[in-house]
């Protein structure tokens, strides 16, 4: 299991950003590479990321859904589950936000498995990381 | 040993002009060290009597690179791949711009080598570079020379956010055989 713990600014209104990230639509499209294949319900969507490595590429397909959500605190869990297109790995996560006025905090526990783990956790945090702050660069604009 | 006086070409059908690039970078084990050839080129030689009147010259086409192998990979590049990487070299690497090399000064060591300095034109911006042409037996030549990429304000290639990157230092080498 890979923890990770990113924040965000976008001097917007909670609100706003609270709806913005439950809404799988505009979110999915913010992860690099990522996009929604199918919308599935309110709160559920079948989505795929391409991960480029190079001049190859590797591709998780699987599905996004909002578990919990705390209209109150502003604090919600975005569940995603994906198998790796055409292999046998896997990638799991549970991505919480928790949002104030003008940007939030993003908790990742991502486990993940297969062709891209044996590159080692190392290469697995790095990787995460800088999909993550340029998942956060772009909630600035969301 | 040392090349006759005299004009000569030097080309595809008698060379090879080889780049060869390295991998870096936290992730550089998804990544490919590999061995390019360029497939259009020319270059003449001049060489004089005396080595200080001795010229050389080269032109490439910045689109005929082709990828002939990588190692090192996760797994092996397979042809699509190789044209993946072809395409980002002509898009995004050299973006169509003319190669060309001038020599500006040409020394002569006793075994006959050569030690050419010049000016080498990439991706729009020239640069100085300087390495040894040796010749040996039945006409052969080889030369190489270590670039680095931001000399020529390249932006070494790199994906997975930053942790998988291109060396900034590739080698540029020719092989060949100078035509009786």
């Amino acid at each position: 299991m890979v923890e990770l713990d990113h924040s965000f600014a976008n001097d917007k209104p909670t609100d706003y950003n609270w709806e913005a990230i439950l809404d799988l639509d505009r979110l999915i499209p913010c992860v690099q590479g990522g996009r929604v294949v199918e919308r599935t319900g309110d709160d559920s969507a079948k989505a795929e990321i391409k991960v480029k490595m190079g001049a190859m590429s590797m591709t998780f397909a699987g599905t996004v859904e909002v578990a919990e959500r705390d209209d109150a605190a502003h604090r919600a869990v975005l569940r995603v589950k994906s198998r790796e297109v055409g292999g046998q790995g896997y990638a799991n996560a549970d991505v919480a936000f928790d949002l104030a006025d003008g940007g939030g905090r993003i908790h990742t526990a991502a486990q993940i498995s297969g062709k891209a783990a044996s590159m080692g956790e190392g290469v697995v945090v790095s990787v995460l990381d800088g999909l993550i702050k340029d998942f956060t660069q772009k909630l600035q604009a969301i | 040993m040392a090349i006759a006086p005299g004009h000569y070409t030097l080309g595809p059908d008698d060379a090879t002009l080889t780049v060869r690039t390295g991998k870096a970078g936290a992730a550089s084990k998804a990544g490919h060290n590999l061995r390019i050839e360029v497939t259009s080129w020319r270059a003449t030689i001049d060489v004089a009597g005396d080595a200080g009147q001795t010229a050389m010259a080269l032109t490439a086409d910045p689109r005929s690179l082709r990828v002939r192998e990588g190692h090192g990979g996760m797994q092996a590049l397979g042809d699509d791949d190789k044209a993946s990487i072809e395409e980002t070299i002509d898009d995004e690497v050299l973006e169509g711009a003319g190669i060309e090399f001038r020599s500006r000064r040409v020394a002569a060591a006793s075994d006959g080598t050569l030690s050419v300095e010049g000016d080498l034109d990439l991706a729009g911006r020239s640069h100085p570079v300087a390495f040894d042409l040796v010749a040996g037996d039945g006409g052969r030549v080889t030369a190489s020379a270590r670039i680095r990429q931001t000399d020529w304000g390249i932006k070494p290639y790199s994906a997975l956010f930053g942790t998988l990157k291109v060396v900034d230092e590739v080698d540029v080498e020719i092989d060949g055989t100078l035509p009786a």
